[in-house]
């Protein structure tokens, strides 16, 4: 019993890491005002890359950072679109993830001729746990950096009064593109630690809507760092409890239990909502 | 100018765009493009069975599209027409192969099922929406995972086909088949279906008070609460409508297409549909246009990678920064030609 939930805690964590560096992105999107629906595109871009770069260098390390860098290209794809073009950033967003799911997916074709899944490549190993407790050490740093420093404080101003961060003779337009750059590139390590992190591989669909769970994970956590993070365990431990319950209990459905941490989601955002506010202008094109 | 960028952000243009885009995901993979788009026009055009598969494509995604055209419309980003077509697809198929029923009657009342089931699951974001102001792009995203699993739990279990090898239900009885319209090909009359449902939902949304307070909703939500119009009944009532629309086509991939249910009966149509509804500017008539276009694409995509090694999904990279493009060009437009932005 002890056994299982020590395997338990410890699939929780790893389980809630992707999804925290996720929302911790979609918080700081968020919050400087622009809905980042592309968080699931922007991970599956972080893995794949993580995982061609690690191929081809034999470097764990390298392919994590060109995860994140692919992640940030993707964040910098809506953000341009979002401030100078000024699109619904919904409908950029699920531009994104088609764009990043299709890409990943012909890039497997072209680049390793195996469609569904890429070889096996230099993982992380046990450096893995470096990008779990850095998944809470940039939780925290987030939140003191939002509501503790001049920057974090524009950011914020600028997700709910754009035009006031205008009168205080800052650019907003410019604050955005910093914030959902910055969301890219943490969404692209959440997806590194999924392919090189937990595997050693890309496959189609892994990113599994980790990507969509962020989002209400955001929501679930009033659009603040640690609140956000508190919500990624929450849905980390259903997805883990799938794990441990598929393989302790055989009477349960195992297909329907994988559906838990959607639903956990579901009912999270069923359940704040009316108590929670979004930044004002969030999701408003300036 | 101004007609220059009209041409080049309006339909054309979007052609234009698909050509070069594909020609360079077709040079990435190491085919030349004439190759290329050759066998994609013969693989979705090239003959009488080439032309049905491409026309089935197309009413794969003119349901799920005028679905997400209406909810759009209403200002609602319904994202989960995909699992509102599984869920359709399910309630036709299990329903169809438990009971029996006098043909015609059935075909109409298996089909009813699908809306039924559709709505069913539309309305659950919708209730979210209406009752907790849950934010209904998270909820339909998260019930299209559900829709899945839940799929997958009973064609796995209760109601898996006695002699079926993977995930699906039995046969349906040929008598719940929906009549063919191109003999010889797998296209039924569900196209005219989509066709008619499509002229009935353009007329709804010009011609009625209801499409009239739905596009006011989508349009300017404070107006029309202050002009009196129920928000909260709205929104259930069009994300429910729009899940059905998504499950009715659902279940006629079940009558029309497969004759049975399985989990892998749509590869993403949901999706892609997003992009028909955009590219046909919300407007049920140009999503019909739309919808073919993107039929030639996916039923060609598919003969263009077995014999011409280009990978399909090169056309969602494509459908993605179609999407992308079609929602700067509004910007575009107005920036060239004056106005308010």
């Amino acid at each position: 019993m002890i056994e299982l939930l020590v395997t338990l805690a410890l699939l929780t964590l790893i389980k809630s890491t992707p999804i925290i560096y996720a929302a911790l992105g979609g918080v700081m999107s968020e919050r400087s005002g622009v809905i980042n629906i592309g968080l699931e595109g922007m991970m599956a871009a972080g893995a794949f890359t993580a995982v061609v770069v690690s191929f081809a260098t034999h470097n764990p390390i390298a392919g994590a950072l060109a995860g994140v860098a692919a992640g940030a290209c993707f964040g910098y794809l809506l953000a341009f679109a979002a401030t100078r073009f000024k699109v619904d950033q919904i409908v950029a967003g699920t531009g994104i993830n088609l764009i990043c799911a299709g890409g990943a997916a012909y890039g497997l074709v072209v680049l390793f001729n195996q469609p569904g899944a890429s070889p096996q490549v230099a993982s992380l190993g046990s450096g893995y746990w470096v990008l779990i407790v850095g998944a809470f050490a940039i939780a925290i740093a987030l939140q003191w950096i939002l509501y503790r420093t001049p920057w974090g404080l524009r950011i914020r101003a600028t997700g709910e009064n754009p035009s006031a961060v205008v009168s205080a003779g800052l650019n907003p337009l410019a604050l955005r593109m910093n914030a959902v750059v910055i969301s890219g590139a943490l969404a692209g390590l959440g997806g590194a630690f999924l392919s090189i992190g937990e595997l050693n591989l890309y496959s189609d669909g892994m990113t599994a809507g980790r990507g969509f769970i962020a989002l209400a994970a955001v929501i679930f956590g009033r659009w603040n760092p640690l609140g956000a993070t508190a919500a990624c365990v929450v849905f980390g431990f259903f997805e883990a409890l799938q794990y441990v319950l598929q393989g302790q209990v055989a009477w349960l459905p195992a297909n329907a239990l994988q559906a838990l941490p959607y639903i956990a989601a579901l009912v999270a955002l069923a359940g704040v909502t009316g108590r929670v506010r979004a930044p004002a202008a969030d999701g408003v094109p300036f | 100018m101004k007609r220059l960028t009209r041409f080049l952000t309006g339909p054309l243009g979007a052609v234009l765009l698909i050509v070069v885009l594909m020609s360079l995901a077709m040079v990435v993979a190491g085919v030349s493009p004439l190759d290329g788009f050759s066998a994609l026009i013969t693989g979705a055009l090239g003959g009488r069975n080439e032309i049905g598969e491409t026309l089935v494509a197309t009413t794969a995604l003119l349901f799920p599209a005028l679905g997400i055209c209406l909810a759009f419309r209403a200002g609602l980003f319904n994202i989960g027409a995909e699992g509102q077509l599984l869920i359709g697809a399910l309630c036709a198929g299990a329903l169809g192969a438990a009971f029996t029923i006098p043909g015609p009657l059935g075909i109409v009342l298996l089909l009813l099922a699908g809306a039924l089931g559709g709505g069913f699951w539309g309305a659950i974001a919708g209730w979210m929406k209406a009752r907790f102001d849950a934010n209904e792009i998270i909820a339909t995203l998260m019930l299209n995972f559900v829709a899945a699993y839940f799929a997958l739990e009973l064609v796995s279990g209760p109601l898996k086909g006695p002699l079926a090898a993977g995930a699906e239900t039995a046969w349906l009885d040929p008598k719940y088949w929906l009549p063919t319209l191109l003999p010889g090909t797998r296209l039924s009359i569900a196209l005219l279906l989509a066709l008619a449902l499509a002229i009935f939902l353009q007329w709804v949304l010009t011609r009625t008070v209801f499409g009239y307070d739905l596009r006011a909703s989508g349009e300017a939500p404070e107006a029309a609460r202050r002009s009196g119009i129920n928000i909260a009944r709205l929104t259930w009532l069009a994300l429910t409508l729009s899940g059905a629309i998504a499950g009715l086509g659902g279940a006629t991939i079940v009558l029309g297409e497969l004759h049975r249910f399985n989990t892998q009966l749509s590869p993403g149509y949901g999706f892609t549909a997003i992009a028909v509804a955009l590219v046909g500017d919300l407007q049920p008539l140009w999503i019909c246009l739309a919808a073919f276009g993107f039929g030639i694409l996916e039923s060609g995509g598919l003969a263009m990678q077995a014999s011409a090694q280009v990978p399909k999904d090169a056309i969602h990279v494509i459908e993605g920064l179609i999407i992308f493009v079609l929602a700067a060009r509004r910007y575009v437009a107005t920036r060239v030609e004056g106005g308010p932005v």
